[in-house]
């Protein structure tokens, strides 16, 4: 009887052991949260970009212009390599109006950043837009 | 098992820390951003009001800005709130001079307060907007012969007290209550020194000893202002 009892202890001590390994085995080969330190600075890297490019009223201009390849020129050259973007600029009334995509590639199955911006022109008839720039690591 | 509570619990706690400085860096963006958006609107409308537009567009430019702002920030209670300068010489935020002594100034001025919380960060921050675009113009001539004079002006075009470039220059001169823009028939020349300093010379027949004249700019910003003066005979 007690042989009997000595057993079961035995076995459940290994059970633990084998919970508490398979639990680091896990832990270790899939990291449960993404890396948000490499997300912060993604999204820091793509706010001060349009701060950058919105400094002296260039990114409003270029809006209502539509010049949409001189605002993706702009962004492939204020953003690091190895940075995929996608931007989207909305009216006052959040319509969409880029009438072509900005982006320098493809953000589908990346673990990607959204970074929204509000910007003002300066010129005769103020106008307002909202930009939303979605950014991913490529590597 | 209470190594495990353990171990989730410091995770927990890592990555709460680590969302906190994200929140605090890209807030501290979301403000400059702010602004940034804020300098655009009065630089916008002061250009609007500057070259005709009514002086209301300046409140309903900040109106609509103010709206907009509230709207952005999902994450907690966002409100841009704006005063317009009424101490003299600002009348709703403007002031424009436009003198006869060789003086003339367009300019804005709004004081901004920004207020966000959310469940981590509250940010309370007062700013303000000042825009103003300075001409000064002094003036002299030289009687050529009779009543044809060789006249000389020197501008200086200011942005917020820093020289600047001007978009556009338009020198006028007075002959009897008529301004008349001097042209290649009055060997009308302007040298740009590259530093906000232009100066404009031409040939007229005036038969006043009183030479009057005007210099109409735009600056880089689209700001319009004008400035008059007397011309001093050398």
């Amino acid at each position: 009887m007690f042989d009997q009892r000595g057993q079961i202890r035995i076995i459940e001590a290994f059970l633990a052991i084998a919970v508490i390994f398979s639990v680091l085995l896990i832990s270790v080969t899939f990291p449960s949260s993404p890396n948000l330190e490499r997300q912060k600075s993604l999204a820091n890297l793509g706010t001060q970009a349009l701060i950058k490019l919105d400094t002296n009223g260039t990114l409003g201009n270029l809006i209502m212009q539509e010049n949409w390849t001189t605002i993706k020129q702009a962004l492939d050259i204020l953003l690091p390599t190895g940075v995929s973007f996608n931007l989207t600029v909305y009216d006052e009334n959040m319509q969409p109006i880029n009438s072509q995509t900005i982006q320098n590639s493809n953000l589908l199955g990346r673990e990607a950043v959204s970074v929204q911006y509000i910007c003002a022109t300066q010129n005769l008839n103020v106008q307002f837009f909202v930009l939303r720039l979605q950014l991913a690591w490529t590597r | 098992m209470a190594s495990l509570l353990l171990s989730a619990q410091l995770y927990i706690l890592d990555v709460g820390k680590i969302t906190g400085e994200m929140e605090s860096n890209s807030l501290n963006d979301f403000v400059l951003a702010l602004k940034l958006g804020s300098r655009h609107v009065i630089v916008g409308s002061l250009a609007n009001i500057s070259n005709g537009g009514q002086s209301s567009n300046l409140a309903s430019n900040l109106q609509r800005w103010s709206s907009l702002v509230s709207k952005q920030y999902q994450f907690g209670k966002s409100v841009l709130n704006y005063t317009l300068n009424e101490v003299a010489p600002y009348s709703s935020g403007i002031w424009i001079y436009w003198g006869t002594n060789g003086t003339g100034i367009s300019s804005a001025y709004a004081n901004f307060t920004y207020k966000l919380s959310d469940r981590a960060v509250n940010i309370d921050q007062s700013y303000f907007v000042n825009i103003t675009t300075t001409v000064f113009i002094t003036s002299s001539y030289q009687t050529i012969s009779g009543d044809t004079k060789q006249v000389n002006v020197t501008i200086n075009v200011l942005n917020d007290a820093e020289p600047a470039l001007a978009k556009q220059i338009t020198i006028y001169y007075k002959l009897s209550d008529s301004w008349l823009i001097p042209n290649a028939t009055n060997n009308y020349t302007i040298a740009d020194y590259g530093n906000g300093t232009y100066i404009a010379s031409f040939v007229a027949n005036i038969p006043s000893q009183s030479v009057e004249v005007s210099a109409h700019v735009i600056d880089q910003r689209e700001i319009y202002v004008q400035a008059n003066a007397t011309s001093i005979q050398v």
